[in-house]
């Protein structure tokens, strides 16, 4: 059975507006926020995101394993992509720099140095990303805690997204806390033979095998919940024509009034990266003096 | 009502899966009327679920094959008609209700069907609410799906349904997952629902449990082939009572007389004093999150050496929670669970998997190996047995489930009810020595599971034996001790007599006694001993 996210019905700002002109909003700042590497502009963005984020009024403790979830991607791609290899930066952040150990790291108790190519404009590279992450993740995070799941279907379809698409995200995103709890269960049913999941020694070969009992489970568990959902679908005639949504969606102005706002935050960022030519990767002034 | 007209007409139907060399099914005739009950019958893997695929269009639809013979609805043959027209005619409660409903909220999910007819929306509420109140759960409108009970879902599966329109009724295992009094309550609106006009075809493992609603018709299928098709009287004369459950007078009365059966005796026998305790339960309360409703409110027993434990009560109750503490899968919000005297905060669950085995419900969530021995030499490994050991103790698990012949077939390439046995076996090679088992016997026919049930506690090697179950039969049978829960407490711990005789307790944990049940608790006084319908018939004159 295809279960929901951890919704509850809760008096907000964010819970005032109708569900389209949330995803309409939601697009509008990812597009947006996907225009800039400029920590001045990724800052307003930023705040604008969190001021969304919370008028859902939405406990941290409700959200804190999506955020766990978030975070721990972010803090891989930060470290692995930017700060180790830099390759994340390419492109984005200008060659040579400021390094931060001119002179290697001194290895104790030998004369030996480590030179390690990381360079300030990088570790602000890094800031920057954060932000821009950030702000994106706190934009979507909130969706499936503060979104009614009913409405998940229409809203699509509302959108101008055909039934059978309108319906088939309704249950793309029930999948996701439907695979969790199928997860749950595996991982207990492998601890009562006697499988730790933090397995002992082995390369990294072995160690993905590892998790075999795991996957394979919860795998074939997702095909035969597809199997099952598309047969409850046929037995009752889905996509036989024209759908009926049970829920009707209505525009008020709050809604135009977010719509246009969003249009706007599109069209101004647009204007600011390929009208003014801003918005690309900066680095402070100050921050250059200071190494200096 | 002349052929043309008959709600359903099966003739000359046979069908073959695509990479099959068998027939599924074969040359199969019927009719169906309307306010009749038709009980299909038979062992698993006899063709019943094949034939309903094929009445309600899901074959050739979904599942391809090659198919001869005839199926007419209402005298329009199923060949020229698209699914879409199928399953407006024939509504289709599927064996696990979980596995149909769709919808987060039990109103959309009534309404599916609907809304995929077009059906204008003013119309939709009306006869959303309607399906409801048939079924007497108008108040579950606008609960979530996910939070109700079995019980509640069957039926809420049946109003989305209902809701529909159907002149067919075709219900696959519709009990297999819910507690006695739920079923009981099914099978009512069933009965209901036939009266009113409906045809009603209901494939059950359940027999007694359906018999009691009067079927008009019965079909007793055997290898995809009909051997009794008739009244109940004649089926209860035709069918092998070693292979499907009739009711126990029934079977005592064809067993009388005839050459005696072997008593079953359990090797394990409970012991006494403080030595022989193996788990203590002191004073367990348990909740999810804090804000959430409490599952376990005050349970204190113990498990000894001995101990044959069923574990009977509702939807809900709690079994499962209880179970999954014994092993550390979860711990206690306030008490302690002691595990041979070791806390389980204290231990990790692999640790205490050396103890005790857990067979978990659902064999899906389990199975991942490419053969089957492998899958049965996973946990011993993981608990660190010699090679030689874990042969041995692979053979042993593998006869005692009867499937030795599979040990190289991959596991999820077999049928459910194999899965869940191979579930079993996997955790009897860990050769724990209290072994516990969630509704084993789910899923499962009455021959295989009273076979495995048999082995298993003739087994030595085991201190305590736990399961959960529905089937009251299984834990008259098997037990030595009795459990019941309700609404996360502990009603009732006993020897089954001291507990099962009490009724109007077992009503109000929504567990129903059965006729196997009353027939021992007659002759009790005088035999001191719970049998199967069988051996009892060698007491009783």
């Amino acid at each position: 059975m295809l279960v929901t996210w951890a919704y509850r019905v809760r008096k907000s700002l964010m819970g005032s507006f109708d569900p389209r002109a949330r995803w309409i909003f939601s697009f509008a700042f990812l597009i947006s926020a996907t225009q800039f590497w400029d920590a001045r502009f990724l800052v307003v963005l930023f705040v604008l995101a969190f001021l969304w984020y919370f008028s859902a009024r939405v406990p941290f403790k409700e959200t804190r394993r999506a955020w766990t979830f978030v975070w721990f991607l972010l803090l891989i791609m930060i470290v692995v992509n930017t700060i180790l290899t830099g390759g994340g930066a390419g492109g984005v952040v200008p060659e040579g720099g400021h390094v931060v150990w001119p002179n290697g790291i001194p290895i104790p108790l030998t004369a030996w140095h480590f030179h390690f190519g990381l360079t300030y404009e990088r570790l602000w590279f890094a800031l920057c990303q954060i932000l821009r992450i950030g702000g994106i993740s706190a934009v979507f995070v909130i969706i499936p805690f503060s979104m009614d799941p009913r409405s998940y279907g229409v809203t699509f379809r509302g959108l101008g997204f055909p039934d059978k698409f309108a319906y088939s995200m309704e249950l793309a995103f029930r999948y996701v806390p439907t695979i969790a709890r199928d997860f749950g269960v595996t991982v207990d049913a492998q601890r009562a033979r006697g499988y730790e999941v933090e397995g002992s020694g082995g390369g990294i070969f072995k160690q993905i095998l590892r998790t075999a009992p795991l996957i394979v489970p919860v795998t074939m568990n997702s095909i035969l919940t597809g199997e099952d959902v598309a047969n409850a679908m046929d037995l009752r005639c889905f996509g036989r024509g024209p759908r009926t949504w049970l829920y009707k969606l209505e525009y008020h102005w709050q809604d135009y009034l977010l719509i246009a706002f969003s249009i706007l935050l599109l069209l101004a960022s647009l204007a600011i990266v390929y009208g003014l030519k801003l918005g690309d990767f900066w680095v402070p002034e100050f921050l250059i003096r200071m190494i200096s | 009502m002349t052929m043309s007209h008959l709600p359903l007409v099966v003739e000359n139907l046979s069908f073959r899966y695509r990479r099959r060399e068998e027939l599924a099914i074969q040359n199969i005739n019927f009719e169906l009327h309307p306010g009749q009950v038709m009980l299909i019958a038979g062992a698993s893997g006899c063709g019943k679920t094949t034939l309903m695929r094929c009445i309600n269009g899901l074959i050739p639809n979904t599942y391809n094959g090659e198919m001869t013979g005839d199926i007419r609805l209402f005298g329009k043959s199923v060949k020229e008609m698209a699914m879409v027209e199928i399953s407006q005619t024939v509504g289709t409660l599927l064996q696990d209700p979980e596995r149909q409903i769709l919808g987060s909220y039990v109103l959309n999910e009534v309404a599916f069907g609907l809304e995929s007819l077009g059906v204008p929306r003013g119309d939709i509420i009306p006869r959303v609410e309607k399906a409801l109140s048939r079924l007497g759960i108008l108040h579950l409108r606008d609960r979530e799906t996910f939070g109700t009970s079995g019980g509640e879902k069957q039926k809420i599966a049946l109003a989305g349904v209902l809701a529909m329109e159907p002149k067919i009724l075709l219900l696959d295992e519709p009990l297999a997952s819910l507690d006695p009094a739920s079923a009981h309550e099914a099978l009512d609106a069933f009965r209901v629902l036939a009266d009113e006009g409906y045809s009603v075809m209901v494939v059950e493992h359940r027999v007694e449990d359906v018999l009691a609603i009067h079927p008009e018709v019965v079909m007793y299928m055997d290898e995809g082939k009909v051997e009794y098709f008739g009244g109940v009287e004649g089926l209860m004369q035709v069918v092998d009572y070693h292979r499907i459950k009739l009711p126990a007078q029934v079977v005592m009365d064809r067993a009388h007389g005839q050459k005696q059966e072997k008593t079953f005796e359990a090797t394990i026998r409970p012991q006494v004093g403080n030595e022989a305790e193996l788990v203590h339960f002191d004073n367990v309360r348990f909740q999810y999150h804090e804000d959430s409703r409490e599952i376990l409110k005050g349970i204190d027993f113990k498990i000894n050496k001995g101990d044959v434990i069923a574990i009977l009560g509702h939807n809900g109750s709690g079994k499962t929670t209880l179970m999954k503490h014994t092993l550390g899968l979860l711990k206690p919000t306030q008490g302690r669970v002691l595990l041979e005297g070791k806390n389980t905060r204290q231990i990790s669950v692999a640790q205490a998997a050396h103890t005790v085995g857990y067979v978990f419900q659902s064999p899906t969530q389990m199975l991942f190996a490419p053969t089957v021995k492998e899958e049965l030499a996973f946990g011993p490994k993981n608990l660190k047995m010699s090679e030689d050991v874990i042969e041995k103790n692979i053979q042993w698990a593998i006869e005692t489930v009867h499937l030795p012949e599979e040990l190289q077939t991959p596991p999820l390439a077999l049928s459910f009810g194999q899965q869940k046995r191979i579930s079993i076996a996997s955790v009897l090679a860990m050769r724990s020595r209290i072994l516990m088992m969630d509704e084993p016997t789910a899923g499962q026919d009455y021959w295989n599971y009273t076979a495995f049930m048999d082995s298993i506690l003739q087994m030595p090697g085991f201190d305590a034996i736990l399961f959960i179950t529905h089937d009251v039969d299984l834990a008259v049978v098997y037990a030595n001790r009795i459990l019941l829960v309700y609404d996360g407490q502990l009603m009732a711990d006993g020897t089954p007599y001291d507990v099962l005789r009490d009724e109007a307790l077992l009503r109000r944990c929504r567990v129903l006694p059965t006729s196997l049940l009353r027939a021992n608790i007659e002759h009790y006084p005088r035999l001191g001993q719970f049998h199967r319908a069988e051996t009892l018939s060698q007491f009783v004159s």
